[in-house]
C-alpha cells in the first residue's frame, strides 16, 4: 500500500487533476449564474448548483476508485463491459422514459440515468482493448471492418432513442481510435468516401426534426422563430460579451431566461456573454491543457492498450468541446451535445469525471 | 525505475497527427470567437440591447361553426390585446404608472405581471385582454411616453348566441401546462388557444389551423420599420353542422327554466338537428379567459350548468325502458299479440309484493294495450319469465352500456346491470327482484338520454341506428368541401318484423289513447312512450320518446326532464311543441 501511495504522488498528473478540478468550479459558477433564476417553480436559486456539485462529487469518487485498478483487468473485461452497454441499451429502447419524444433515460431507484453516456466509455475500454490485441491483423481489410461492426451496433440502438448527436460521438471515438491505432490512410479514406456516398440514403432514415436541424444549419435563417432561433441567439449572446463580457450574473440575454437550453446545450452562449472573449479563451485554454496532458499521457503509456485508451478518452472529450462550442457560434448543426465539465447533467458529469480517472489511470501505470 | 514503454513508433506518429489536428481546430475556434467577440462584438451588443430583430407570432383563425343551412353560429372578431415587452422597457415603474392611468390596472399589478413572466424577454407580456376602443386609442397617441408597450390584434372566439347549445359547442381557452405535456408536440405553446370542451374539443386539430409569425426590424421606440421575413398563418377549418338553428333555439326556449335536454334526430341518417341541455353557460366568457370567480359560480352550481346531459348525464329511464321489455319477451316467445295479462292493481312476484301506477289496475290487457297504459304489472310478468341473462342480450343490441360514437368528447356509459355487474360493484347476488324492477326501467340501470334516443331510432327505422352525429361537412377557409360526414350503421337490429309491427302499434297507441295522449297531433301521426323515473334525487324525471310521421319517419325525439314531474304531463307537451315546430304545424 505504502509502495502504492509512493507511486501516486510520483506519477499522478496534478497538472491534469488541477485543470480538471477548476473546470468544475468554473463550471459550477457559471452554471449559477445561467439557473439562479431559472423558472423551474424551485424557490432555491442553488438548486441546479447543489445537484450538479453532487453529481460531480460523485464522479470524483468513481474517479479515485477507477485509478486503483490497473488497466490491465480490461483484457479480460472489456466484451463484459461492452455487451453490457448494448444490454443497457436495448433496456433504454424497451422502457426507458420518455421525454421530448426519445427515450434515453433509465432509472436505477431514484436517479436517471442515460446509459448512452456509459456506453461512450465502455466503446473506449472495448475498442481499445480489441485494437491493442489485434493490431498486425488490422492491414486486412475486413478484420479493420469489426470495430465498424461492434461500434454499429452501438450506433443502430442510441439512432433508436433517437439521439442523432450520440451515435456522432461513438463514430468519432471508432474513427480517432482506429487512426491512432495506425489503420492504413488508404482505408480510413476509403470509408469516408463509402460514408459520403451514403448520405441520400441515410437522409431517409433521419427523423423530421434532425433533418430539420441540418437544414437550419445550413441556413438558420429560414426559420428565425423556429429551430434556426436557438442559433441565432446564442451568437448574438457570445458576441454581445465582447472582450470582457457584461460580467457574470449580467448577461442580458441569459440572465432574462431569453437563450434556450441555457444551462445544459447551450451553457457556452452564457460564458461568452458574461465573460466575454477572456473567459471563452480561459475555458479553451483548460481544455487545451487537459487535451495536452492526454496526449501526453497516450505517448509516454506503457504499451499500447494503454496508448489506446488515452487516446479514446481524448477523443471523447475533444468531440464533444469542438461540436459543442462550434454549434454555439453557428458554425456546426445544432447537435444537442453538451460542453464537458459544464453542461449541467448528472450521466455526463460523470462519464466525464470517469474519462479523466481512465487518463490518470494509464499515467499511473507508466512504469512497473 | 523506470522501464521503456512498449507503445509502436506508427502510433505515437498518429498521436502526434492527432495533436496537430487538435490544435488546428482548437486555432479555428479561437479565431471564430476572436471575430465573433472582438470584431462584431459592437454589433452584436447594439442587437442585444437595442433588440432590433423582434419576432411575433400570428395567431391563425379558428374555423367557423355553421348550422346545417349555413346560418353562422360561432366565429372569430379582432380583440386588441395590451401587452410589454420587458426587454423593451427602461423604468418598469415609471411605465407602469403611466399604462395604469389608461387601462385602469394598477401599477404593481402591471408590473408583477411583467417580473413574474421570465421565459422569452422579447416576448410580448399580457397585461390587458381584450381592450376598449378608446384606451386604445390614447395608447396610441401616447406611443412615445410608453416605451415597450405594445398593441396586438388577436382573433378572439365570438359565439354568436351565447348560451345557445352551449354544451355541444364547447369552448375555447389558453392551453395548460399538462395539456402542454401531454400533446408533447412542439408546434403547441404556451398560451395557445385550443378547444377544452365539445365540438371545440373534439374537432380542435381541424378548427385549429396553424400559426404563423413573422420577424420585424424595430426602431428604438419599438415601431416596426422593416418586416424580414413573413409566414402566413394557416386558417382552420369550418364545421357545417347537423344543427338546425331554429329548432334548437326553440327548444331551449322550451326548456328555459327547467332542467334537462331534449334530442332531436333523423333516423335515416343519425344527424342531429337539435341537441338541447339545459341549464346552460356562456362559452364567451370562456374565450376572454374565464375569471376565477365565474369559474367558481359555473363549477360549484348545484344545477350543473356545464354538463352535458344528454351525453355526459345517466339517468333510470323507467317505463321508457319497457320498449326494450316488450322486445326481448317477444322475439323469445315469452308473449304474442294474443297473450291476455290480467292486472289488479297489484301482484305477488318472488316473494314480494309489485304495484301497477294505477292502484285500481288495468284489467286485462294484450301487449299492445300495456305498451300504452304504461301496464307495470304486464311487463313485471314479461321481466320474471325472461331472466336477467336473456335481458342483458337484448340490451346489448341496442348498444345500452357502450358509448354512442357521438362527435363530442367525455360520453358517458351508463350503468347496464347484470349478475356479474352487482356481484362486483354492490357485493350482493342477483335477486329476481331486480328483474322485475329492470323490466319498468328502475334499479340499477342508468343510460344516457342519447342512448334512450337510440332504442327509439331503432324502432323507427325497423332494425338500423345510425351514429349520432353533430358534424356534417368540414369546409376549407376558402369554401372547398373537404370532409362529407356520411351516415354509417351504428347497429343492425335483427328483431323480426312482426315484433317491431306489434311495438309501433303499441307505441301508435300511447299517443291515440294511452299515457302520451299530449302529444297528439291532429295533422300529424305520432308514436310514442312516456316514462316516468323513480330516482333517489327527489321528484322523478319525466321522459318521453317518440318517432314522426307514424308510417316512414322523418325525425325521432327524446325528451328529458330531471326531476320535471310526470312524462306523460311534463315532457309529452314538449314533445309535440317540438315536432308542431319542425313540421311547420300551426295551431
Amino acid at each position: 500500500m505504502k509502495e502504492r501511495l509512493d507511486r501516486l504522488t510520483e506519477n499522478l498528473d496534478f497538472t491534469l487533476l488541477f485543470a480538471v478540478v477548476f473546470i468544475c468550479f468554473y463550471g459550477l459558477l457559471v452554471l449559477y449564474s445561467s439557473t439562479r433564476l431559472a423558472a423551474t417553480g424551485e424557490s432555491d436559486p442553488y438548486f441546479f448548483v447543489k445537484k450538479q456539485s453532487l453529481w460531480a462529487l460523485l464522479g470524483f469518487i468513481l474517479l479515485t476508485i477507477i485509478i486503483f485498478f490497473d488497466y490491465h483487468n480490461l483484457e479480460r473485461y472489456s466484451k463484459v463491459i461492452y455487451f453490457g452497454a448494448i444490454i443497457l441499451l436495448i433496456m433504454v429502447i424497451s422502457t426507458g422514459r420518455t421525454t421530448y419524444g426519445a427515450r434515453r433515460w433509465l432509472a436505477i431507484g431514484p436517479f436517471d440515468f442515460q446509459p448512452s453516456e456509459f456506453a461512450k466509455i465502455a466503446l473506449i475500454a472495448f475498442l481499445a482493448d480489441f485494437l491493442s490485441k489485434n493490431k498486425p491483423k488490422l492491414d486486412n481489410f475486413f478484420y479493420y471492418l469489426l470495430p465498424f461492426a461492434y461500434t454499429g451496433l452501438l450506433i443502430l440502438l442510441v439512432f433508436m432513442q433517437p439521439d442523432l448527436g450520440t451515435s456522432l460521438v461513438y463514430l468519432a471515438i471508432l474513427i480517432i481510435m482506429l487512426f491512432v491505432a495506425g489503420i492504413k490512410i488508404k482505408f480510413l479514406a476509403f470509408t469516408f468516401l463509402a460514408a459520403l456516398s451514403s448520405i441520400p440514403v441515410l437522409w431517409t432514415f433521419l427523423k423530421d426534426y434532425q433533418k430539420n436541424r441540418l437544414i437550419l444549419f445550413l441556413n438558420p435563417n429560414l426559420d428565425p422563430l423556429g429551430g434556426g432561433y436557438n442559433v441565432i441567439q446564442s451568437r448574438i449572446a457570445i458576441g454581445s460579451g465582447g472582450f470582457l463580457g457584461n460580467g457574470i450574473f449580467s448577461g442580458l440575454q441569459s440572465q432574462l431566461n431569453f437563450l434556450p437550453a441555457q444551462h445544459t446545450d447551450f451553457i457556452f452562449s452564457v460564458i461568452g456573454e458574461e465573460l466575454g472573449f477572456v473567459g471563452t479563451i480561459l475555458l479553451l485554454g483548460l481544455y487545451a491543457v487537459i487535451l495536452w496532458r492526454g496526449i501526453k499521457i497516450a505517448l509516454e503509456a506503457r504499451d499500447l492498450l494503454g496508448s489506446l485508451l488515452a487516446a479514446g478518452a481524448v477523443a471523447f472529450l475533444f468531440f464533444h468541446i469542438v461540436v459543442n462550442i462550434g454549434m454555439a457560434m453557428g458554425m456546426l448543426p445544432a447537435t444537442g451535445l453538451p460542453l464537458p465539465f459544464l453542461s449541467y447533467g448528472g450521466s455526463f458529469m460523470i462519464s466525464n469525471l470517469i474519462v479523466i480517472g481512465i487518463l490518470l489511470n494509464v499515467e499511473l501505470h507508466k512504469t512497473n | 525505475m523506470r522501464e521503456s514503454s512498449t507503445v509502436p513508433e506508427d502510433v505515437k506518429q498518429r498521436l502526434n497527427w492527432l495533436s496537430i489536428f487538435i490544435v488546428i481546430c482548437f486555432s479555428v475556434l479561437v479565431i471564430s470567437l476572436w471575430y465573433l467577440q472582438m470584431i462584431k462584438g459592437e454589433e452584436f451588443k447594439e442587437r442585444a440591447v437595442e433588440n432590433c430583430i423582434r419576432s411575433l407570432v400570428e395567431d391563425a383563425p379558428r374555423g367557423r361553426i355553421y348550422d346545417h343551412q349555413g346560418k353562422l353560429l360561432v366565429t372569430n372578431r379582432p380583440a386588441v390585446v395590451v401587452s410589454i415587452i420587458p426587454a423593451e422597457v427602461d423604468d418598469l415603474e415609471k411605465l407602469s404608472e403611466k399604462l395604469s392611468k389608461i387601462i385602469g390596472i394598477s401599477p404593481e399589478e402591471i408590473s408583477q405581471t411583467v417580473k413574474n413572466y421570465r421565459e422569452n424577454p422579447f416576448k410580448p407580456v399580457k397585461i390587458l385582454d381584450d381592450c376598449k376602443t378608446n384606451k386604445i386609442v390614447e395608447i396610441e397617441e401616447r406611443k412615445d411616453e410608453l416605451k415597450g408597450v405594445v398593441l396586438e390584434t388577436k382573433p378572439r372566439r365570438d359565439y354568436l348566441y351565447h348560451d345557445f347549445a352551449a354544451h355541444s359547442l364547447g369552448y375555447v381557452g389558453e392551453i395548460d401546462k399538462e395539456e402542454l405535456q401531454r400533446f408533447s408536440n412542439p408546434k403547441f405553446q404556451g398560451g395557445d388557444i385550443i378547444g377544452k370542451a365539445g365540438l371545440e374539443k373534439y374537432y380542435d386539430d381541424i378548427l385549429r389551423g396553424e400559426k404563423g409569425g413573422k420577424e420585424v426590424e424595430v426602431d428604438a421606440l419599438g415601431q416596426e420599420i422593416a418586416t424580414l421575413l413573413y409566414q402566413r398563418p394557416i386558417p382552420g377549418k369550418d364545421l357545417v353542422l347537423t344543427i338546425d338553428r331554429d329548432l334548437q333555439l326553440y327548444g331551449e326556449n322550451l326548456l328555459y327554466d327547467k332542467k334537462g335536454s331534449i334530442v332531436v334526430s333523423d333516423p335515416n341518417s343519425g344527424e342531429i338537428l337539435a341537441l338541447v341541455n339545459r341549464p346552460s353557460f356562456n362559452p364567451n366568457i370562456f374565450a376572454n379567459g374565464i375569471s376565477s370567480s365565474d369559474w367558481q359560480r359555473l363549477s360549484t352550481d348545484a344545477d350543473y350548468p356545464l354538463t352535458n346531459r344528454s351525453v355526459q348525464g345517466v339517468y333510470p329511464p323507467g317505463s321508457i325502458f319497457k320498449v326494450v321489455t316488450a322486445i326481448a319477451a317477444l322475439e323469445e316467445g315469452i308473449t304474442d299479440r294474443k297473450r291476455k295479462i290480467y292486472c289488479s292493481g297489484s301482484l305477488e312476484l318472488a316473494g314480494q309484493v309489485f304495484t301497477c301506477w294505477k292502484e285500481t289496475g288495468h284489467g286485462s290487457l294484450s301487449i299492445v294495450d300495456a305498451i300504452a297504459h304504461s301496464c307495470n304489472i304486464y311487463f313485471y310478468t314479461l321481466g320474471k319469465d325472461l331472466g336477467i341473462e336473456r335481458f342483458n342480450k337484448y340490451m346489448q343490441k341496442f348498444g345500452l352500456g357502450e358509448k354512442t360514437g357521438i362527435d363530442l368528447p367525455a360520453e358517458a356509459i351508463g350503468i347496464i346491470p347484470s349478475a356479474q355487474w352487482k356481484e362486483r360493484e354492490v357485493k350482493e347476488i342477483w335477486f329476481p327482484g331486480d328483474t322485475i324492477n329492470l323490466s319498468i326501467g328502475q334499479g340499477y340501470l342508468l343510460l344516457t338520454p342519447l342512448q334512450v334516443h337510440n332504442l327509439i331510432a331503432a324502432i323507427a327505422t325497423e332494425g338500423e341506428i345510425y351514429r349520432l352525429h353533430l358534424v356534417k361537412k368540414i369546409i376549407s377557409a376558402d369554401g372547398k368541401t373537404v370532409k362529407e360526414i356520411k351516415p354509417e350503421i351504428y347497429k343492425k337490429v335483427d328483431f323480426s318484423l312482426d315484433t317491431i309491427k306489434i311495438i309501433k302499434e303499441g307505441l301508435r297507441q300511447t299517443i291515440l289513447k294511452g299515457t302520451g295522449w299530449r302529444a297528439n297531433i291532429k295533422e300529424l301521426a305520432v308514436a310514442g312512450k312516456t316514462g316516468t323515473a323513480q330516482n333517489p334525487q327527489g321528484e322523478t324525471h319525466a321522459w318521453f320518446i317518440g318517432f314522426a310521421p307514424y308510417e316512414n319517419p322523418e325525425i325521432c325525439i327524446t325528451v328529458f326532464l330531471e326531476n320535471g314531474g310526470e312524462g306523460g304531463e311534463a315532457a309529452a307537451p314538449i314533445a309535440r311543441a317540438m315536432l308542431e315546430k319542425y313540421f311547420n304545424i300551426k295551431n
